[in-house]
């Protein structure tokens, strides 16, 4: 139960870094969608 | 259809997704990296799918958008997938096999929750905002994850080439990824941007496919002569 629950507090610190730093670099937003994965011409999103 | 730079970097990028699974293969090391063979198959098929949506309904048609961005989301959690499986490379000594498999799990259902929230406001086209949000959200987790797993491998004193190699590709991957995504709110101009992640896309397995091919899985180097050590 230990192990799930520091794997749970774990999980959470990385998704708040995680989104902490998506926050920082989008702090200008103009709504853009930016994908990476493959090498195939991204589509406006609508 | 897309410029003649668009085709020759997706035609480029489907090629290197496919020698990384041919390198693997020939290096008989198609199962010890599965689940990033996995992914580079599972891309190659989505690009080729991309490819004769594009080329029947247009780039601009809601056909190549929906399976562009669900492939998108789908593509995401194979490498978030792939990423851990690095993880259980690494730490595979220290018996971490629980707590990895565990906070896998915690973290991409915290992704994918947090990813609904944001874009439950939204009432038109709930699922697509949600595929690209989730896509997006799981590249910054991936991002954080691989500096977590370069940290285990300096301190663990990783000294397999292929796993650091492939670590640090994926560390550049992610980063390049962050960069674009700021130059891309920054800027609010996508004339670069429209190329950058396409290369990044390139970059990746051309990286993974030279690593398999010029080492073998007892290839040796010293990443802790990278970090400087005080005097």
């Amino acid at each position: 139960m230990s192990r799930k629950l520091g794997a749970l507090v774990l999980a959470m610190g990385i998704l708040v870094g995680a989104m902490g730093i998506k926050t920082v670099l989008a702090s200008n937003s103009k709504g853009t969608v930016v994908i990476a994965n493959g090498p195939a011409p991204m589509p406006t999103p609508r | 259809m897309p410029g003649p730079i668009d085709l020759i970097i997706w035609f480029l990028g489907t090629a290197f997704e496919l020698a990384f699974v041919v390198c693997s293969l020939a290096r008989k090391s198609f199962l010890r990296y599965f689940f990033l063979n996995l992914y580079l198959l599972l891309s190659t098929t989505a690009s080729i799918g991309r490819f004769f949506i594009l080329w029947r309904y247009g780039q601009s048609s809601d056909q190549y958008m929906y399976f562009y961005f669900y492939s998108d989301a789908l593509l995401t959690v194979a490498l978030f997938v792939a990423l851990i499986s690095l993880y259980s490379h690494v730490l595979g000594e220290l018996r971490a096999g629980e707590y990895v498999k565990w906070g896998a799990v915690f973290l991409l259902l915290g992704t994918a929750g947090f990813s609904y929230a944001v874009v439950a406001q939204s009432a038109n086209r709930l699922s697509t905002s949600f595929a690209y949000e989730l896509s997006q959200n799981l590249y910054f987790v991936g991002l954080v994850l691989t500096y977590i797993l370069w940290g285990a491998v300096l301190k663990l004193r990783e000294t397999r080439t292929r796993p650091v190699q492939i670590i640090l590709s994926l560390g550049l991957y992610f980063s390049g990824y962050a960069a674009s995504y700021a130059l891309a709110n920054f800027s609010g101009k996508h004339s670069i941007i429209q190329y950058i992640c396409p290369a990044l896309g390139c970059f990746l397995p051309l990286s993974w496919s030279l690593t398999m091919l010029r080492y073998t899985d007892e290839s040796r180097l010293v990443p802790a002569q990278l970090v400087a050590v005080p005097r």
